[in-house]
């Protein structure tokens, strides 16, 4: 037995234990914080932990609450999909073509800098205050960042793959769909992320505005009526889209992209 | 000078065709649905006019400010501490990734019913939104730091106030730069949705107005500067971003 197996499965216990018990630690002593604050200087119906806790199993099992959670998640996955669709078509055009670049990116950069909410108001005024100006809103938001993720992604595809492509006659279609869009597969995804993460918001802030059935809706109508506690439940669940969302993309990338390494917060 | 008008002449371009379209798909359609550019640019000049546009832009410009200077002031140093304090960091950057990843409107409501109307709650809201990309990124900096450079400095006895100078925050601050830059988009995010969904007030009101009374060419108008506005501070960002980045290894 080598001295480095010898050595690193104790090592690795230590590691694992060393950033363990800090987290419990610190997430009692937030936990603990909040619930004493609360106790302390709040009414009574603010959210709390332990009432959260309390909460959580009826709200979680109860019929409005799955199915605003069906509705916004529907909303943004149906939003997402237009956005993926449009946004990477624009994106590949404007990577792949020096003269869509000019006259686009201009735009796309304007667009993308812009906060996406303030076309809340105009969404109504044009949709009024139905579906769709929360599938319009949340188009609105996530197409930027797929756009110029997509374009990042075509404009990096390595100059010898679309030559040896081309050198053996690849048509159009084939240097797309086999050899453009599977190398810019990782900005594809990291835009994915960002843009998920903005359809999100997207949703919910449609809900608020629109009050239109779904989460946001669910968060805005429980802490009117005094249910903090209830409401509090939908934003871990939205948090928690937030971080699988995440998660689900850089063990996608660790997986299946193993040897792309990218700065892959960036934004 | 050709240089440079050539450099230049496609952005010109692009601007004047996109104004262009814009201008002529606005006198082709209905005024409730889009407004020109010029009829925009008119109801900006009589917006100024009137007094309120000035007043409006400096209570959204104050909101923003206030917000994010505060997470700067608050999120740089508990960063660096992060980054010094392995213990801290550990304990910690589990709860600062789940905060960075969760949609801040989210919580709005709850501002809301227990803060009430006022600016201090307007101000909350801008600094969630804005705090937690600078604590994320600065951990993400201090992650980087090789343990090998504390480890020289250590050996060649260098004190806490040397170490951190020389160490800690050349190596952490440009991660933490690209968090400022970060934080400066979402705080505008969190201020329009703080003037859209506490008490309406600055340019977010402006536009919240203007849709409920449907006057297309206020919202068109609001719309324009905060645009405007976006482009502007997102430069800024960049620019702040770069100028640390030349250190960057």
């Amino acid at each position: 037995m080598s001295l480095a197996t010898a050595i690193s499965p104790p090592q690795r216990a230590r590691l694992f234990a060393g950033s363990l018990v800090p987290r419990l630690v610190a997430g009692i002593v937030i936990l603990g914080f909040w619930e004493w604050l609360v106790r302390e200087f709040a009414p009574d119906f603010v959210a709390k932990p332990s009432a959260i806790i309390a909460v959580l199993p009826g709200v979680v099992s109860s019929g409005p609450f799955l199915e605003s959670t069906a509705i916004t998640l529907a909303a943004t996955a149906e939003g997402l999909v237009v956005a993926l669709l449009f946004g990477t078509a624009i994106g590949v055009l404007i990577g792949r073509s020096q003269l869509a670049d000019r006259i686009l990116r201009l735009w796309i950069n304007g667009f993308n800098s812009m906060p996406m909410i303030v076309v809340l108001p105009l969404m109504s005024l044009w949709f009024g205050y139905t579906t769709y100006a929360r599938f319009a809103t949340i188009i609105f938001a996530a197409i930027f960042a797929v756009i110029i993720n997509a374009a990042e992604g075509a404009r990096s595809v390595p100059k010898e793959y679309v030559e040896v492509a081309s050198s053996y006659r690849s048509g159009r279609f084939r240097m797309m769909f086999e050899v453009v869009l599977p190398a810019s597969m990782p900005y594809l995804l990291a835009g994915l992320r960002l843009a998920f993460g903005r359809a999100l918001i997207g949703a919910v802030v449609a809900e608020f505005f629109t009050a239109i059935p779904g989460l946001g809706y669910f968060i805005l109508y429980n802490s009117r009526t005094y249910h903090q506690n209830e409401a509090f439940v939908a934003v871990i669940l939205l948090a928690g889209f937030g971080v699988g969302c995440d998660m689900l993309i850089s063990w996608g990338t660790r997986q299946y992209l193993p040897w792309y390494r990218r700065d892959e917060r960036a934004e | 000078m050709f240089a440079s008008i050539r450099r230049h002449a496609p952005f010109v371009l692009s601007l004047a065709g996109g104004l262009g379209l814009w201008e002529i798909a606005g006198r082709h359609s209905s005024p409730a649905f889009l407004v020109p550019l010029s009829a925009t640019l008119e109801r900006l000049v009589q917006l100024l006019e009137r007094g309120h546009l000035v007043d409006l832009f400096l209570s959204s410009a104050s909101l923003f400010v206030t917000g994010f200077v505060a997470a700067v002031i608050i999120g740089m140093p508990f960063g660096l501490l992060l980054a010094r304090v392995r213990m801290l960091r550990e304990a910690l950057d589990l709860y600062i990734m789940i905060l960075y990843a969760t949609p801040m409107v989210a919580l709005i409501p709850f501002i809301l019913s227990i803060m009430g109307f006022g600016f201090a709650p307007k101000v909350l809201v801008v600094f969630l939104f804005a705090v937690f990309p600078i604590l994320y990124n600065t951990i993400e900096g201090a992650r980087s730091i090789k343990p090998e450079l504390i480890e020289v400095a250590r050996s060649y006895r260098s004190r806490e106030w040397a170490l951190w100078r020389e160490v800690m925050v050349p190596y952490t601050l440009p991660y933490t730069m690209t968090g400022v830059r970060q934080a400066i988009a979402r705080a505008l995010v969190g201020m329009v949705a703080a003037e859209f969904f506490l008490s309406s007030s600055g340019l977010g009101g402006l536009i919240m107005g203007a849709s409920q009374s449907f006057d297309t060419a206020g919202v068109f108008a609001a719309m324009l500067i905060i645009g405007v506005l976006g482009v502007a501070l997102t430069r800024a960002g960049l620019m702040l971003e770069n100028h640390f980045a030349r250190w960057r290894g």
